[in-house]
Protein backbone atom coordinates (compact mmCIF):
# COMPACT_ATOMS: atom_id res chain seq x y z
CA UNK A 1 0.00 0.00 0.00
CA UNK A 2 2.37 2.41 0.71
CA UNK A 3 4.33 1.69 -2.42
CA UNK A 4 0.91 2.28 -3.90
CA UNK A 5 0.51 5.61 -2.51
CA UNK A 6 4.48 6.66 -3.15
CA UNK A 7 3.81 5.79 -7.02
CA UNK A 8 1.13 7.90 -7.39
CA UNK A 9 2.82 11.07 -4.84
CA UNK A 10 6.23 10.34 -7.33
CA UNK A 11 4.03 10.58 -10.73
CA UNK A 12 2.09 13.33 -9.53
CA UNK A 13 5.17 15.31 -9.16
CA UNK A 14 7.03 13.82 -11.93
CA UNK A 15 3.82 14.24 -14.44
CA UNK A 16 3.87 18.21 -13.49
CA UNK A 17 7.47 18.57 -14.85
CA UNK A 18 6.49 16.35 -18.04
CA UNK A 19 3.93 19.18 -18.46
CA UNK A 20 6.66 21.45 -18.15
CA UNK A 21 8.88 19.88 -20.91
CA UNK A 22 6.06 19.81 -22.76
CA UNK A 23 3.98 23.18 -22.73
CA UNK A 24 6.52 24.71 -25.14
CA UNK A 25 5.65 21.91 -27.39
CA UNK A 26 2.15 22.81 -26.76
CA UNK A 27 2.67 26.19 -27.94
CA UNK A 28 4.38 25.08 -31.24
CA UNK A 29 3.50 22.27 -32.31
CA UNK A 30 -0.40 22.53 -30.71
CA UNK A 31 -0.72 26.28 -31.77
CA UNK A 32 1.61 27.34 -34.47
CA UNK A 33 1.71 23.95 -36.58
CA UNK A 34 5.62 23.99 -36.36
CA UNK A 35 6.46 20.27 -35.89
CA UNK A 36 9.27 20.90 -33.65
CA UNK A 37 11.32 17.60 -33.02
CA UNK A 38 14.32 20.00 -31.33
CA UNK A 39 12.57 21.00 -28.38
CA UNK A 40 13.31 18.55 -26.08
CA UNK A 41 17.34 19.40 -27.41
CA UNK A 42 16.39 22.75 -26.23
CA UNK A 43 15.71 21.02 -22.64
CA UNK A 44 18.91 19.45 -22.69
CA UNK A 45 20.91 22.63 -23.80
CA UNK A 46 19.19 24.10 -20.52
CA UNK A 47 20.22 21.46 -18.51
CA UNK A 48 24.05 21.98 -19.69
CA UNK A 49 23.50 25.85 -19.25
CA UNK A 50 22.48 25.26 -15.39
CA UNK A 51 25.23 22.35 -14.76
CA UNK A 52 27.70 25.02 -16.47
CA UNK A 53 26.48 28.22 -14.29
CA UNK A 54 25.70 25.48 -11.13
CA UNK A 55 29.53 24.01 -11.11
CA UNK A 56 31.55 26.89 -11.43
CA UNK A 57 29.53 29.60 -9.63
CA UNK A 58 27.48 27.72 -7.63
CA UNK A 59 24.38 29.15 -8.88
CA UNK A 60 20.92 27.49 -8.16
CA UNK A 61 19.45 26.00 -10.69
CA UNK A 62 16.23 27.31 -10.70
CA UNK A 63 17.62 31.06 -11.11
CA UNK A 64 20.02 30.07 -14.17
CA UNK A 65 16.93 29.12 -15.80
CA UNK A 66 15.05 31.90 -15.30
CA UNK A 67 17.73 34.29 -16.20
CA UNK A 68 18.50 32.10 -19.44
CA UNK A 69 15.22 32.20 -20.42
CA UNK A 70 15.03 35.80 -22.20
CA UNK A 71 17.97 34.57 -23.86
CA UNK A 72 16.14 31.18 -25.43
CA UNK A 73 13.11 33.81 -25.76
CA UNK A 74 15.58 35.69 -28.23
CA UNK A 75 16.93 32.14 -29.87
CA UNK A 76 13.81 30.91 -30.75
CA UNK A 77 12.28 34.41 -31.94
CA UNK A 78 15.68 34.19 -34.90
CA UNK A 79 15.07 30.30 -35.26
CA UNK A 80 11.70 31.17 -36.07
CA UNK A 81 12.45 34.04 -38.69
CA UNK A 82 14.29 31.34 -40.49
CA UNK A 83 12.07 28.35 -40.63
CA UNK A 84 9.91 31.50 -41.83
CA UNK A 85 11.98 32.87 -44.66
CA UNK A 86 13.17 29.34 -45.58
CA UNK A 87 9.86 27.03 -45.87
CA UNK A 88 6.56 28.54 -44.58
CA UNK A 89 6.35 31.28 -46.48
CA UNK A 90 6.75 28.87 -49.66
CA UNK A 91 4.39 26.70 -48.07
CA UNK A 92 7.30 23.65 -47.88
CA UNK A 93 7.19 24.00 -43.91
CA UNK A 94 5.47 20.16 -43.70
CA UNK A 95 8.84 17.90 -44.91
CA UNK A 96 11.40 20.41 -45.19
CA UNK A 97 10.44 21.68 -41.65
CA UNK A 98 10.80 18.87 -40.03
CA UNK A 99 14.32 17.76 -41.59
CA UNK A 100 15.28 21.16 -40.43
CA UNK A 101 14.58 20.39 -36.94
CA UNK A 102 16.06 16.99 -37.18
CA UNK A 103 18.88 18.99 -38.38
CA UNK A 104 18.73 21.59 -35.27
CA UNK A 105 18.22 18.56 -33.05
CA UNK A 106 21.44 17.00 -34.23
CA UNK A 107 23.44 19.87 -34.06
CA UNK A 108 22.54 20.38 -30.52
CA UNK A 109 23.22 16.85 -29.60
CA UNK A 110 26.80 16.67 -31.40
CA UNK A 111 28.27 19.97 -30.42
CA UNK A 112 27.50 19.42 -26.74
CA UNK A 113 28.92 15.78 -27.56
CA UNK A 114 32.12 17.18 -29.09
CA UNK A 115 31.97 20.40 -26.44
CA UNK A 116 31.67 18.25 -22.96
CA UNK A 117 31.70 15.19 -24.31
CA UNK A 118 29.21 12.12 -23.54
CA UNK A 119 29.12 11.96 -19.34
CA UNK A 120 26.23 12.38 -17.28
CA UNK A 121 26.23 15.98 -15.66
CA UNK A 122 24.59 16.77 -12.34
CA UNK A 123 23.89 19.95 -10.51
CA UNK A 124 24.09 20.52 -6.62
CA UNK A 125 22.21 22.77 -4.11
CA UNK A 126 21.90 21.96 -0.57
CA UNK A 127 18.38 21.21 -0.60
CA UNK A 128 18.55 18.66 -3.38
CA UNK A 129 19.40 15.93 -1.07
CA UNK A 130 16.77 17.05 1.60
CA UNK A 131 13.21 15.93 2.08
CA UNK A 132 10.03 16.80 3.33
CA UNK A 133 8.19 14.60 5.68
CA UNK A 134 4.27 14.49 4.97
CA UNK A 135 3.62 11.84 7.44
CA UNK A 136 2.48 9.13 5.64
CA UNK A 137 4.59 9.96 2.80
CA UNK A 138 8.70 11.17 2.49
CA UNK A 139 9.30 13.76 -0.29
CA UNK A 140 12.73 14.40 -2.19
CA UNK A 141 13.07 18.33 -2.80
CA UNK A 142 14.61 17.00 -5.71
CA UNK A 143 11.08 16.28 -7.12
CA UNK A 144 9.66 19.07 -5.27
CA UNK A 145 10.96 22.28 -6.04
CA UNK A 146 10.90 21.03 -10.03
CA UNK A 147 6.84 20.34 -9.21
CA UNK A 148 6.17 23.39 -7.40
CA UNK A 149 8.33 25.54 -10.38
CA UNK A 150 6.96 23.27 -12.95
CA UNK A 151 2.90 24.36 -12.13
CA UNK A 152 4.48 27.75 -11.77
CA UNK A 153 5.29 28.07 -14.96
CA UNK A 154 2.73 26.10 -16.87
CA UNK A 155 0.15 28.20 -15.28
CA UNK A 156 1.63 31.49 -16.13
CA UNK A 157 1.88 30.30 -19.79
CA UNK A 158 -1.94 29.38 -19.53
CA UNK A 159 -2.91 32.53 -17.89
CA UNK A 160 -0.96 34.67 -20.81
CA UNK A 161 -2.32 32.51 -23.67
CA UNK A 162 -5.81 33.23 -22.08
CA UNK A 163 -6.00 36.28 -20.26
CA UNK A 164 -3.61 38.13 -23.20
CA UNK A 165 -4.24 40.39 -26.30
CA UNK A 166 -1.04 38.71 -27.87
CA UNK A 167 -1.91 35.24 -26.24
CA UNK A 168 -5.48 35.65 -27.40
CA UNK A 169 -3.83 36.00 -31.16
CA UNK A 170 -1.47 33.05 -30.37
CA UNK A 171 -4.46 30.59 -30.02
CA UNK A 172 -6.07 31.88 -33.43
CA UNK A 173 -2.66 32.14 -35.51
CA UNK A 174 -2.98 28.90 -36.84
CA UNK A 175 -6.56 29.10 -37.43
CA UNK A 176 -6.92 31.52 -39.69
CA UNK A 177 -4.27 33.59 -40.61
CA UNK A 178 -6.54 36.07 -42.69
CA UNK A 179 -8.97 36.44 -40.51
CA UNK A 180 -6.15 37.29 -37.64
CA UNK A 181 -4.98 40.08 -39.97
CA UNK A 182 -8.34 41.36 -40.45
CA UNK A 183 -8.27 41.69 -36.53
CA UNK A 184 -4.99 44.37 -37.38
CA UNK A 185 -2.64 41.31 -36.12
CA UNK A 186 0.62 40.50 -37.80
CA UNK A 187 0.35 36.90 -38.15
CA UNK A 188 4.30 36.71 -38.63
CA UNK A 189 5.17 38.70 -35.62
CA UNK A 190 2.36 36.55 -33.68
CA UNK A 191 3.99 33.12 -34.58
CA UNK A 192 7.63 34.26 -34.10
CA UNK A 193 7.10 35.57 -30.23
CA UNK A 194 4.93 32.65 -29.33
CA UNK A 195 7.68 30.10 -30.98
CA UNK A 196 10.22 32.83 -28.68
CA UNK A 197 8.04 31.87 -25.44
CA UNK A 198 8.21 27.96 -26.67
CA UNK A 199 11.74 28.45 -27.07
CA UNK A 200 11.94 29.95 -23.48
CA UNK A 201 10.16 27.59 -21.48
CA UNK A 202 12.76 24.92 -22.64
CA UNK A 203 15.29 27.07 -20.67
CA UNK A 204 13.24 26.43 -16.90
CA UNK A 205 12.47 22.93 -17.91
CA UNK A 206 16.11 21.65 -18.99
CA UNK A 207 17.36 23.42 -15.34
CA UNK A 208 14.25 20.97 -13.69
CA UNK A 209 15.22 18.16 -15.59
CA UNK A 210 18.98 18.01 -14.36
CA UNK A 211 18.03 19.05 -10.83
CA UNK A 212 15.75 15.35 -11.18
CA UNK A 213 18.39 13.48 -12.20
CA UNK A 214 21.85 13.05 -14.50
CA UNK A 215 21.67 14.65 -18.40
CA UNK A 216 23.68 13.77 -21.20
CA UNK A 217 23.59 14.88 -24.34
CA UNK A 218 21.23 12.66 -25.82
CA UNK A 219 18.64 12.67 -23.09
CA UNK A 220 16.48 14.55 -25.16
CA UNK A 221 15.55 11.69 -27.44
CA UNK A 222 13.48 10.04 -24.84
CA UNK A 223 11.48 13.17 -24.25
CA UNK A 224 10.33 13.27 -27.80
CA UNK A 225 7.85 10.89 -27.68
CA UNK A 226 7.12 11.33 -24.18
CA UNK A 227 6.14 15.18 -25.66
CA UNK A 228 4.43 14.69 -28.40
CA UNK A 229 2.41 12.20 -26.93
CA UNK A 230 1.79 14.32 -24.02
CA UNK A 231 0.82 17.10 -26.57
CA UNK A 232 -1.45 14.79 -28.36
CA UNK A 233 -3.47 13.33 -25.53
CA UNK A 234 -4.10 16.67 -24.27
CA UNK A 235 -5.63 18.03 -27.44
CA UNK A 236 -3.50 19.78 -29.44
CA UNK A 237 -2.79 23.10 -27.76
CA UNK A 238 -5.28 22.85 -24.87
CA UNK A 239 -3.40 23.59 -21.83
CA UNK A 240 -5.25 22.47 -19.16
CA UNK A 241 -5.57 18.97 -21.33
CA UNK A 242 -1.92 18.70 -22.05
CA UNK A 243 -1.25 19.02 -17.84
CA UNK A 244 -3.97 16.48 -16.92
CA UNK A 245 -2.26 14.51 -19.93
CA UNK A 246 1.34 15.51 -18.50
CA UNK A 247 -0.12 13.93 -15.13
CA UNK A 248 -1.71 10.87 -16.58
CA UNK A 249 1.18 9.99 -18.12
CA UNK A 250 3.65 10.60 -15.09
CA UNK A 251 1.38 8.73 -12.62
CA UNK A 252 1.26 5.70 -15.01
CA UNK A 253 4.56 5.83 -15.38
CA UNK A 254 5.51 5.75 -11.96
CA UNK A 255 2.99 3.40 -11.40
CA UNK A 256 4.51 1.02 -14.16
CA UNK A 257 8.00 1.06 -13.01
CA UNK A 258 7.27 0.59 -9.12
CA UNK A 259 4.87 -2.93 -10.40
CA UNK A 260 6.30 -3.97 -13.45
CA UNK A 261 10.48 -2.88 -13.71
CA UNK A 262 11.94 0.61 -15.01
CA UNK A 263 12.19 -0.35 -18.31
CA UNK A 264 8.94 -0.72 -19.23
CA UNK A 265 8.00 2.69 -18.06
CA UNK A 266 8.83 4.17 -21.77
CA UNK A 267 6.24 2.22 -23.10
CA UNK A 268 3.63 4.03 -20.99
CA UNK A 269 3.61 7.03 -23.26
CA UNK A 270 3.49 5.28 -26.54
CA UNK A 271 1.28 2.99 -25.05
CA UNK A 272 -1.41 5.78 -24.62
CA UNK A 273 -0.89 7.65 -27.64
CA UNK A 274 -1.67 4.75 -29.79
CA UNK A 275 -4.72 4.08 -27.48
CA UNK A 276 -5.80 7.57 -27.96
CA UNK A 277 -4.93 7.88 -31.68
CA UNK A 278 -7.69 5.05 -32.18
CA UNK A 279 -10.17 6.15 -29.45
CA UNK A 280 -10.23 9.81 -29.75
CA UNK A 281 -7.66 11.04 -32.22
CA UNK A 282 -8.70 14.66 -31.17
CA UNK A 283 -6.86 13.80 -28.04
CA UNK A 284 -8.92 13.63 -24.45
CA UNK A 285 -9.84 17.50 -24.26
CA UNK A 286 -9.58 18.43 -28.03
CA UNK A 287 -11.80 20.99 -28.83
CA UNK A 288 -14.09 19.90 -31.19
CA UNK B 1 -14.05 62.86 -36.95
CA UNK B 2 -15.51 63.01 -40.59
CA UNK B 3 -13.95 60.27 -42.77
CA UNK B 4 -14.68 59.13 -46.01
CA UNK B 5 -13.79 56.31 -48.39
CA UNK B 6 -12.44 56.93 -52.33
CA UNK B 7 -11.70 54.38 -54.75
CA UNK B 8 -10.32 55.85 -58.10
CA UNK B 9 -9.65 53.80 -61.37
CA UNK B 10 -8.80 50.49 -59.50
CA UNK B 11 -7.61 47.86 -61.73
CA UNK B 12 -7.61 44.31 -60.43
CA UNK B 13 -6.89 41.24 -60.98
CA UNK B 14 -5.82 37.47 -60.06
CA UNK B 15 -2.54 36.57 -62.46
CA UNK B 16 -3.48 37.34 -66.18
CA UNK B 17 -7.15 37.26 -65.37
CA UNK B 18 -8.51 41.11 -64.79
CA UNK B 19 -11.68 41.67 -62.86
CA UNK B 20 -11.70 44.98 -62.42
CA UNK B 21 -11.28 47.54 -64.74
CA UNK B 22 -11.01 51.13 -63.77
CA UNK B 23 -13.63 51.15 -61.10
CA UNK B 24 -14.30 54.45 -59.00
CA UNK B 25 -16.33 54.57 -56.30
CA UNK B 26 -16.84 56.84 -52.72
CA UNK B 27 -18.56 56.18 -49.31
CA UNK B 28 -19.37 59.44 -47.73
CA UNK B 29 -19.61 59.76 -43.58
CA UNK B 30 -22.58 58.47 -42.27
CA UNK B 31 -23.85 56.29 -45.64
CA UNK B 32 -24.49 52.97 -46.20
CA UNK B 33 -23.63 52.19 -49.70
CA UNK B 34 -24.29 48.87 -51.33
CA UNK B 35 -22.00 47.22 -53.97
CA UNK B 36 -24.82 45.20 -56.16
CA UNK B 37 -23.79 42.42 -58.86
CA UNK B 38 -24.02 38.91 -59.14
CA UNK B 39 -21.48 36.32 -58.55
CA UNK B 40 -18.23 36.86 -60.20
CA UNK B 41 -18.42 40.67 -61.66
CA UNK B 42 -16.15 42.20 -59.14
CA UNK B 43 -17.63 43.04 -55.81
CA UNK B 44 -15.80 40.63 -53.47
CA UNK B 45 -12.21 41.77 -55.50
CA UNK B 46 -13.08 45.40 -54.72
CA UNK B 47 -13.15 44.93 -51.04
CA UNK B 48 -10.42 42.64 -51.23
CA UNK B 49 -8.78 45.68 -52.95
CA UNK B 50 -9.80 48.16 -50.01
CA UNK B 51 -8.64 45.88 -47.18
CA UNK B 52 -5.12 45.20 -48.80
CA UNK B 53 -6.22 41.47 -49.39
CA UNK B 54 -5.44 41.96 -52.98
CA UNK B 55 -2.81 44.41 -54.07
CA UNK B 56 -4.36 46.32 -57.14
CA UNK B 57 -2.31 46.72 -60.15
CA UNK B 58 -3.54 50.16 -60.47
CA UNK B 59 -5.61 53.14 -59.57
CA UNK B 60 -5.78 54.53 -56.09
CA UNK B 61 -7.68 54.05 -52.60
CA UNK B 62 -7.51 56.00 -49.92
CA UNK B 63 -9.45 57.32 -46.65
CA UNK B 64 -9.88 60.51 -46.00
CA UNK B 65 -9.87 61.44 -42.58
CA UNK B 66 -10.38 65.16 -41.60
CA UNK B 67 -9.51 66.07 -44.94
CA UNK B 68 -6.23 64.43 -44.27
CA UNK B 69 -5.42 61.59 -47.49
CA UNK B 70 -4.45 58.73 -46.53
CA UNK B 71 -3.38 56.07 -49.42
CA UNK B 72 -4.44 52.49 -48.67
CA UNK B 73 -2.79 50.29 -51.60
CA UNK B 74 0.37 48.63 -50.75
CA UNK B 75 -0.68 48.64 -46.85
CA UNK B 76 -1.08 45.06 -45.59
CA UNK B 77 -4.81 44.43 -43.76
CA UNK B 78 -3.49 44.78 -40.44
CA UNK B 79 -2.53 47.92 -41.08
CA UNK B 80 -6.03 48.94 -42.87
CA UNK B 81 -7.54 47.67 -40.00
CA UNK B 82 -5.16 49.66 -37.65
CA UNK B 83 -6.55 52.55 -39.63
CA UNK B 84 -10.15 51.74 -38.64
CA UNK B 85 -11.38 49.95 -41.66
CA UNK B 86 -13.00 46.64 -40.54
CA UNK B 87 -14.24 44.12 -42.79
CA UNK B 88 -16.97 41.08 -42.26
CA UNK B 89 -15.47 39.03 -44.37
CA UNK B 90 -17.18 36.33 -46.63
CA UNK B 91 -17.85 33.13 -44.93
CA UNK B 92 -17.23 34.62 -41.95
CA UNK B 93 -13.76 33.45 -40.99
CA UNK B 94 -14.50 33.06 -37.06
CA UNK B 95 -11.42 30.92 -35.30
CA UNK B 96 -14.27 27.66 -34.34
CA UNK B 97 -12.10 26.40 -31.59
CA UNK B 98 -11.70 29.53 -29.64
CA UNK B 99 -15.43 30.99 -27.54
CA UNK B 100 -17.63 33.57 -29.33
CA UNK B 101 -16.28 35.40 -25.76
CA UNK B 102 -12.52 35.00 -27.22
CA UNK B 103 -13.31 36.16 -31.03
CA UNK B 104 -14.89 39.34 -30.01
CA UNK B 105 -11.70 39.81 -27.71
CA UNK B 106 -9.99 39.35 -30.59
CA UNK B 107 -11.95 41.69 -32.43
CA UNK B 108 -10.21 44.50 -30.09
CA UNK B 109 -6.78 43.81 -31.13
CA UNK B 110 -5.99 47.00 -32.25
CA UNK B 111 -4.48 49.60 -30.19
CA UNK B 112 -7.37 51.79 -30.96
CA UNK B 113 -9.85 49.45 -29.82
CA UNK B 114 -8.79 47.99 -26.33
CA UNK B 115 -9.38 50.93 -24.01
CA UNK B 116 -13.43 50.96 -25.12
CA UNK B 117 -13.10 46.75 -25.26
CA UNK B 118 -15.49 46.76 -21.70
CA UNK B 119 -18.15 49.19 -23.26
CA UNK B 120 -18.19 48.06 -26.85
CA UNK B 121 -18.77 43.73 -25.60
CA UNK B 122 -21.72 45.28 -23.04
CA UNK B 123 -23.11 47.00 -26.07
CA UNK B 124 -22.49 43.79 -28.39
CA UNK B 125 -24.29 41.41 -26.31
CA UNK B 126 -27.49 43.69 -25.91
CA UNK B 127 -27.47 44.00 -29.68
CA UNK B 128 -27.00 40.64 -30.06
CA UNK B 129 -28.49 38.85 -26.62
CA UNK B 130 -27.98 35.23 -28.04
CA UNK B 131 -23.93 35.98 -27.47
CA UNK B 132 -24.12 36.91 -24.46
CA UNK B 133 -25.82 33.42 -23.34
CA UNK B 134 -23.48 31.57 -25.45
CA UNK B 135 -20.35 33.88 -24.96
CA UNK B 136 -18.57 30.52 -23.91
CA UNK B 137 -19.61 28.34 -26.70
CA UNK B 138 -17.10 27.64 -28.89
CA UNK B 139 -17.81 29.88 -32.35
CA UNK B 140 -17.37 26.58 -34.43
CA UNK B 141 -20.06 25.02 -33.24
CA UNK B 142 -22.60 27.62 -33.13
CA UNK B 143 -25.63 27.90 -36.48
CA UNK B 144 -24.30 29.81 -39.61
CA UNK B 145 -26.66 32.76 -38.17
CA UNK B 146 -25.32 32.93 -34.89
CA UNK B 147 -21.91 32.92 -36.65
CA UNK B 148 -22.77 35.82 -38.82
CA UNK B 149 -23.33 37.76 -36.30
CA UNK B 150 -20.33 36.71 -33.98
CA UNK B 151 -19.18 38.46 -37.09
CA UNK B 152 -20.26 41.26 -37.77
CA UNK B 153 -19.57 42.12 -33.24
CA UNK B 154 -16.42 41.08 -33.92
CA UNK B 155 -15.54 43.63 -36.70
CA UNK B 156 -16.96 46.51 -34.61
CA UNK B 157 -15.21 45.64 -31.79
CA UNK B 158 -11.86 46.97 -33.76
CA UNK B 159 -13.81 50.56 -32.65
CA UNK B 160 -14.08 50.72 -36.66
CA UNK B 161 -14.67 54.18 -38.98
CA UNK B 162 -15.93 52.82 -41.71
CA UNK B 163 -17.27 49.00 -41.58
CA UNK B 164 -17.28 46.25 -44.81
CA UNK B 165 -19.53 43.61 -45.29
CA UNK B 166 -18.95 40.86 -47.57
CA UNK B 167 -21.91 38.95 -49.17
CA UNK B 168 -23.49 39.04 -45.59
CA UNK B 169 -26.36 36.70 -46.86
CA UNK B 170 -24.47 33.84 -48.52
CA UNK B 171 -25.08 30.41 -46.71
CA UNK B 172 -28.27 31.80 -44.78
CA UNK B 173 -31.61 31.18 -44.10
CA UNK B 174 -33.95 33.17 -45.70
CA UNK B 175 -35.28 34.71 -42.58
CA UNK B 176 -31.34 34.65 -41.02
CA UNK B 177 -30.44 36.94 -43.57
CA UNK B 178 -33.81 39.56 -42.97
CA UNK B 179 -32.50 39.01 -38.99
CA UNK B 180 -28.88 40.12 -40.10
CA UNK B 181 -29.96 43.11 -42.17
CA UNK B 182 -32.27 44.39 -39.77
CA UNK B 183 -29.07 44.31 -37.12
CA UNK B 184 -26.69 45.53 -39.51
CA UNK B 185 -29.84 48.52 -39.91
CA UNK B 186 -29.90 48.79 -36.53
CA UNK B 187 -26.29 49.13 -35.37
CA UNK B 188 -25.96 51.67 -38.29
CA UNK B 189 -28.40 54.06 -36.69
CA UNK B 190 -27.74 53.54 -33.24
CA UNK B 191 -23.45 53.93 -33.89
CA UNK B 192 -23.60 56.66 -36.88
CA UNK B 193 -21.78 53.81 -38.80
CA UNK B 194 -20.24 54.18 -41.86
CA UNK B 195 -21.17 51.25 -43.93
CA UNK B 196 -20.01 49.61 -47.47
CA UNK B 197 -21.67 46.35 -48.05
CA UNK B 198 -21.38 44.01 -51.14
CA UNK B 199 -24.43 42.04 -51.78
CA UNK B 200 -25.66 40.05 -54.42
CA UNK B 201 -29.38 40.10 -53.09
CA UNK B 202 -30.60 42.89 -53.89
CA UNK B 203 -34.05 42.61 -52.32
CA UNK B 204 -31.93 42.47 -49.05
CA UNK B 205 -29.24 45.19 -49.33
CA UNK B 206 -31.36 47.88 -50.33
CA UNK B 207 -33.12 48.08 -47.29
CA UNK B 208 -30.41 49.67 -45.69
CA UNK B 209 -29.01 51.45 -48.77
CA UNK B 210 -28.45 55.63 -48.69
CA UNK B 211 -26.81 54.89 -52.34
CA UNK B 212 -25.25 52.23 -54.49
CA UNK B 213 -23.66 50.65 -57.32
CA UNK B 214 -23.87 48.11 -59.44
CA UNK B 215 -21.12 46.00 -60.95
CA UNK B 216 -21.13 44.06 -64.19
CA UNK B 217 -17.76 42.30 -65.55
CA UNK B 218 -15.66 44.37 -63.26
CA UNK B 219 -16.85 47.84 -64.11
CA UNK B 220 -19.40 50.59 -62.70
CA UNK B 221 -22.85 49.67 -64.82
CA UNK B 222 -24.90 52.16 -62.59
CA UNK B 223 -24.28 54.23 -59.70
CA UNK B 224 -27.94 54.97 -57.83
CA UNK B 225 -27.83 58.11 -55.33
CA UNK B 226 -31.04 56.77 -53.53
CA UNK B 227 -32.57 53.62 -52.88
CA UNK B 228 -35.37 54.46 -55.23
CA UNK B 229 -32.85 55.04 -57.62
CA UNK B 230 -31.48 51.91 -57.31
CA UNK B 231 -34.81 50.52 -57.83
CA UNK B 232 -36.28 51.70 -60.58
CA UNK B 233 -33.06 51.01 -62.99
CA UNK B 234 -33.67 48.77 -65.73
CA UNK B 235 -30.62 46.43 -65.28
CA UNK B 236 -32.18 45.75 -61.51
CA UNK B 237 -35.45 44.97 -62.75
CA UNK B 238 -33.91 42.68 -65.33
CA UNK B 239 -31.21 40.87 -63.26
CA UNK B 240 -33.04 41.07 -59.90
CA UNK B 241 -36.90 41.71 -60.15
CA UNK B 242 -37.23 39.34 -63.12
CA UNK B 243 -39.83 42.50 -64.41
Amino acid sequence: MDLFVNAIVAGILLGAFYAAVSVGLSISFGQLDIVNIAHPAFVIVGSYIAWILNSRYGLDPVLVGVLAAPIFFIVGALIYRIYYAAFERTGQESLSGLAFFFGVMFIIEVVLILVYGVDYRLVSAGYLSKNVDLGFVGLPLRLVVPFLVASAMTGAVWLYLSRTFTGRAILAVAQDRLALQLMGADPVRIKQFAFGLAIATTAIAGALLIMIGPVEPSLGRVYIGRAFAIVVLGGMGSIPGMVIAALLIGVLESLVSSFAGPSWAPAVAFGALLITLAVRPSGLFGRA
Amino acid sequence: MASRLIVENVEAGYGAVRVLHGVSMHVEQGESVVLLGSNGNGKSTLIKCITGIVQPSGGRISLEVDGERIDLVGRSPQAIVDLGIALVPEGRRLFPTLSVEENLMLGAYRPGARAKLAGNLEFMFEVFPVLAERRNQLAGSMSGGEQQMVAVARALMSDPRILLVDEPSVGLAPIMVNRMIAKIKELKERRSLTVLMAEQNFNQAIKIADRGYIIVHGEIAFEGASAEDLRSNDMIKRYYLGV
